[in-house]
């Protein structure tokens, strides 16, 4: 079934789909009207999920790392600060191992305030053991939720989903909606080795001195080297059901082309038809869309790249002394590698201001006309 | 501590860290600088109770759906919860705390389903065997000297009571009509007491043929012959056979059904009894016109029954005083003066003051006069001592002479059913100290319901069970958070047209929904209802649970002292003190 729908209804769809036992969520723009749908959903019995209300999102979380720990499905979706909010939560549900999904709409973090997007809040729980999952669409969107739980599952993680506020959020798409039998097959139940059991107490997540903490650190890290493989089989097992799949990275444009674009998230899409003009007018570019961020996809993208000679990046971030978060995780990628392509880091698009083709095509012909950048941020449409 | 598992390789460990083992030996409780423990306190509605009930308890049975065991919780302090859950003036339900939140229980309304609850069920009050030598006289049959015989009773000693008219109840069989309280409720309340052995002698007017000092059969004797005379306006005319005492005309309507009266009647009073003539009268057919002194105000009788009164179509005239009475033929003419409100008296009521030359009078066929009772003094002992009107007593209710008690409207001018049923009951205790030779102050003061007047005969005879620290609790102690806004239930009445017709009684008892509904809305002020937000909200899972029940100890080895136990219980049912160290 194919219905005109918004990047916040995908997300519902794909949330009942999966057949989620317990929901955690407080209410923040952008987010809003995932949390509307889905608890209009669950009181009017349409959804057999148990829906709690919170004060606040280190609650839906805390709530939700719980209710996981008990053996159950578990969602969520937040946005900006209220993720900031949820941050200390995000290293408990990673460290103990739990498969909670969960989207985070992107938006800028105030001060000033702001409600559009950018990838700032969701590029500032890097660190916490989630795995992130960027979307382009709504489609994507949908799908992503799917898999995310399957690789949660699987990997013993965390992921986190991430879609661009009022781009995606708020605006309609056709989406092909599969049906309730085609993702039971796809997503089945799941077995936690360790859950609450009223007859056999046991305590989680104890004290655990420096002699072992070290080590539960290196597993984390040995299941974060182990998604890679897992994503790809959830993604091949993806298409090969639906008939669609997205991989870590996509590339597009002209094969083997000197000059590629990096971006995420909804600018791939605009991307994409300054690529085709480009490659039309006789430019040898091609762009990468970058979907999982974490892992990083170090090996997929080197793969890609090989033979470039220039790589542009397009940051809809900032991190503050640094630069653009996605060039400086693609440059720190790269140095122990043969082939190390001049890396272009744009900044652009902070606090929802778009990214037009114009822009785009700029950055391109700045790559194209540069032999390196005049400087380590190359900031695309500021005022000056 | 417990058992450690040793891993030598990463490749052996779990993916999280997870213990089966305990904390045992890390007693947490060593942290502690401040103690939460269970004590139960008093709820404001108790300590308002003159009779003594244990409201809260009572209540609390209501809504876990034990009828019986409500009505056996208030027969351990008052048997008259079907009198009393009727004609009571509830000053309970004025000092419940849900009142400053939405609407104050209906304790009476609750009461009254309890009892009429175990008036369906088949007796089991049986003959209590005496098992003391002592007999006990207790003068008048009304609410005091039946409550004194029933804790006598329950006390083992042998109780005569003595009544001079033909039926037992005293006021609450002459004074109060049925349409109030109905003859087979009183019947079934005064029977369960003369089941329990008590011997009762009606028509025997002790203190006119056989003397109060002639008992000497008995080693202690009661008199609660109550207030029973009517107090005369001292206006001229009014010695006339034509005018009519307040409380002869309910007497005559309450032993004989009817009563000579006037088509329209004039009631002189505004108390209870002057709203009771004024109804009755209604209730013959007749028509009723109130006359105060004072106004609306000032008016001693309860609103709710005023209210009712005046629904029923009995009229109501304020500021006006009678002056006198004259008789041509069969019409009466009273000749009144309008008054107006002048300084406050020793009552606190503000004082009526004549307006002068405003004289005016009305016609009527009859006159009642209703201005108030006085007790009857000719038959006492001498010596026995009075002051003001009433008989006086201490310790309890010893008077002046050896082995004389006295209590109710005898000895206190707060006239009222539930005062009485008090008053017998701490003579009982007065009288079971006296005949043992104990201090009856000091068991008194031992059994106050928080810091008194009322007392706690359970606490009398199971000293130390169901402790309740006396502090009353307050609104401002609970934690509202937990309680949600809810109607109170409203006992319904008969249909006006209906009402006025016969003395059948006006409200209704409520159903048993409403009535388990009325009692959910209790706060149980201070008295653990096993809620459980204690046990949900500890953050050291220290609130011991027996079974599925929690047992309201603290489990101190691990419980840090934080204090949530005592903010989050909704009705101040554990304390918190520094810890002792």
């Amino acid at each position: 079934m194919k219905k005109v729908i918004t990047g916040n209804q995908a997300v519902a769809y794909g949330v009942i789909l999966s057949r989620v036992d317990v929901i955690s969520a407080y209410p923040i723009t952008p987010q809003t009207t995932i949390v509307e749908e889905l608890s209009e959903l669950v009181a009017s019995g349409r959804m057999r999920t148990k829906f709690l209300k919170v004060e606040s999102e280190h609650s839906a979380m805390a709530a939700l790392i719980g209710a996981s720990t008990g053996g159950v499905r578990c969602f969520t979706a937040t946005s900006s600060h209220g993720l900031a909010y949820m941050h200390e939560m995000l290293h408990w549900a990673s460290g103990a191992r739990l498969p909670i999904v969960m989207v985070n709409v992107n938006r800028a973090v105030g001060p000033p305030w702001n409600i559009w997007s950018d990838q700032s809040d969701s590029l500032s729980q890097r660190d916490t053991g989630w795995i992130q999952l960027y979307c382009e669409n709504n489609q994507e969107v949908l799908d992503t939720i799917l898999q995310a739980f399957r690789i949660a599952e699987t990997a013993k993680l965390p992921v986190m989903v991430v879609l661009d506020a009022f781009v995606l959020s708020h605006t309609s798409e056709a989406v092909q909606i599969p049906t309730m039998e085609e993702v039971d097959q796809f997503l089945p139940p799941y077995l936690l080795e360790y859950t609450i059991d009223t007859q056999e107490p046991m305590a989680f997540s104890v004290i655990t001195t420096p002699e072992y903490f070290f080590e539960f650190r290196y597993k984390i890290q040995k299941a974060m080297e182990q998604v890679p493989e897992i994503a790809k089989k959830v993604d091949d097992e993806f298409r090969s059901r639906f008939g669609r799949g997205y991989g870590a990275i996509e590339t597009y444009g002209k094969e083997g082309a000197e000059v590629l674009l990096m971006t995420s998230g909804t600018v791939t899409s605009t991307s994409r038809i300054v690529i085709q003009k480009l490659v039309r007018e006789g430019y040898s570019v091609a762009g990468i869309k970058v979907k999982r961020f974490r892992p990083f996809p170090s090996e997929e993208i080197y793969e890609a790249i090989r033979g470039a000679r220039k790589l542009a990046v397009i940051d809809r971030n900032l991190s503050a002394g640094v630069g653009g978060i996605f060039a400086q995780e693609l440059r720190a990628s790269l140095y122990s590698r043969e082939e190390r392509p001049q890396v272009y880091g744009f900044v652009s698009g902070l606090g929802g201001r778009d990214i037009t083709p114009d822009l785009i095509e700029e950055a391109i012909q700045y790559t194209v006309e540069h032999s390196r950048p005049e400087e380590e941020i190359l900031w695309l449409g500021l005022k000056k | 501590m417990s058992k450690q598992i040793q891993f030598h390789s990463v490749s052996e460990m779990p993916d999280i860290s997870v213990s089966r083992g305990h904390m045992d030996w890390n007693k947490t409780g060593t942290w502690r600088t401040q103690r939460p423990f269970y004590e139960d306190k008093t709820p404001p509605c108790n300590v308002a109770c003159p009779a003594g009930n244990d409201i809260v308890a009572f209540v609390q049975k209501i809504s876990q759906g034990h009828f019986e065991g409500a009505w056996n919780l208030i027969k351990e302090e008052n048997p008259f919860p079907g009198i009393c859950g009727r004609v009571c003036f509830h000053p309970c339900e004025t000092q419940c705390n849900r009142g400053s939140y939405d609407e104050s229980i209906a304790i009476h309304a609750l009461e009254r389903y309890a009892a009429d609850f175990a008036s369906q069920l088949p007796k089991k009050t049986g003959k209590i065997s005496p098992q003391s030598q002592e007999k006990i006289a207790i003068i008048g049959s009304g609410p005091a000297g039946m409550s004194c015989a029933y804790h006598l009773a329950k006390l083992h000693y042998n109780v005569t009571v003595f009544e001079s008219s033909p039926l037992t109840g005293g006021m609450l069989r002459m004074g109060i009509p049925s349409y109030r309280l109905p003859k087979d409720v009183l019947d079934r309340e005064m029977s369960d007491i003369e089941a329990l052995g008590v011997e009762i002698h009606t028509g025997v007017p002790v203190g006119q043929g056989i003397k109060i000092e002639k008992l000497k059969d008995y080693q202690a004797i009661f008199i609660a012959t109550g207030a029973h005379r009517s107090r005369i306006l001292n206006i001229p005319g009014e010695k006339s056979r034509s005018v009519l005492s307040g409380l002869d005309l309910l007497r005559r309507i309450n032993l004989d059904g009817k009563v000579k009266i006037g088509e329209r009647v004039a009631v002189i009073g505004g108390g209870n009894t002057a709203i009771d003539v004024a109804r009755s009268i209604i209730r013959l057919g007749k028509k009723a016109t109130i006359l105060y002194r004072r106004s609306k105000e000032e008016m001693p009788a309860f609103e709710e029954e005023m209210l009712e009164a005046l629904e029923e179509g009995v009229k109501i005239r304020y500021l006006v005083a009678p002056l006198r009475i004259q008789q041509r033929e069969n019409l009466k003419r009273l000749e009144c003066l309008r008054m107006a409100l002048g300084e406050k008296d020793e009552s606190g009521r503000r004082k009526p003051v004549p307006i002068p030359n405003s004289n005016f009078f009305i016609n009527a066929d009859s006159l009642v006069v209703a201005a108030g009772e006085e007790i009857e003094t000719s038959f006492l002992p001498r010596g026995i001592g009075k002051k003001e009107g009433i008989l006086l007593t201490r310790d309890g209710g010893r008077t002046a002479l050896e082995g004389i008690f006295a209590g109710g409207d005898l000895t206190s001018n707060q006239r009222t059913v539930a005062h009485a049923i008090g008053s017998g009951k701490k003579v009982a205790m007065a009288i079971d100290c006296y005949l043992k030779g104990n201090d009856s102050e000091e068991a008194i003061r031992r059994i106050l319901v928080g810091n008194g007047p009322s007392l706690s005969i359970f606490r009398y005879l199971h000293p130390g069970e169901r402790f309740r620290n006396p502090h009353v609790v307050n609104f401002e102690e609970l934690n509202m958070d937990y309680f949600e806004p809810a109607k109170r239930e409203r006992e319904s009445k008969g249909r006006l047209k209906e009402r006025i017709k016969r003395f059948t009684e006006v409200t209704s008892t409520l159903t048993e929904n409403a009535a388990s509904r009325e009692a959910e809305r209790c706060f149980s002020c201070g008295t653990c209802n096993e809620c459980e937000n204690c046990y949900i909200f500890c953050p050291d899972a220290s609130i011991l649970k027996k079974g599925e029940k929690i047992s309201q100890q603290v489990d101190y080895d691990f419980c840090k002292g934080c204090g949530i136990c005592f903010v989050e219980c909704p009705r101040r049912a554990i304390s918190l003190e520094e810890e002792a160290r």
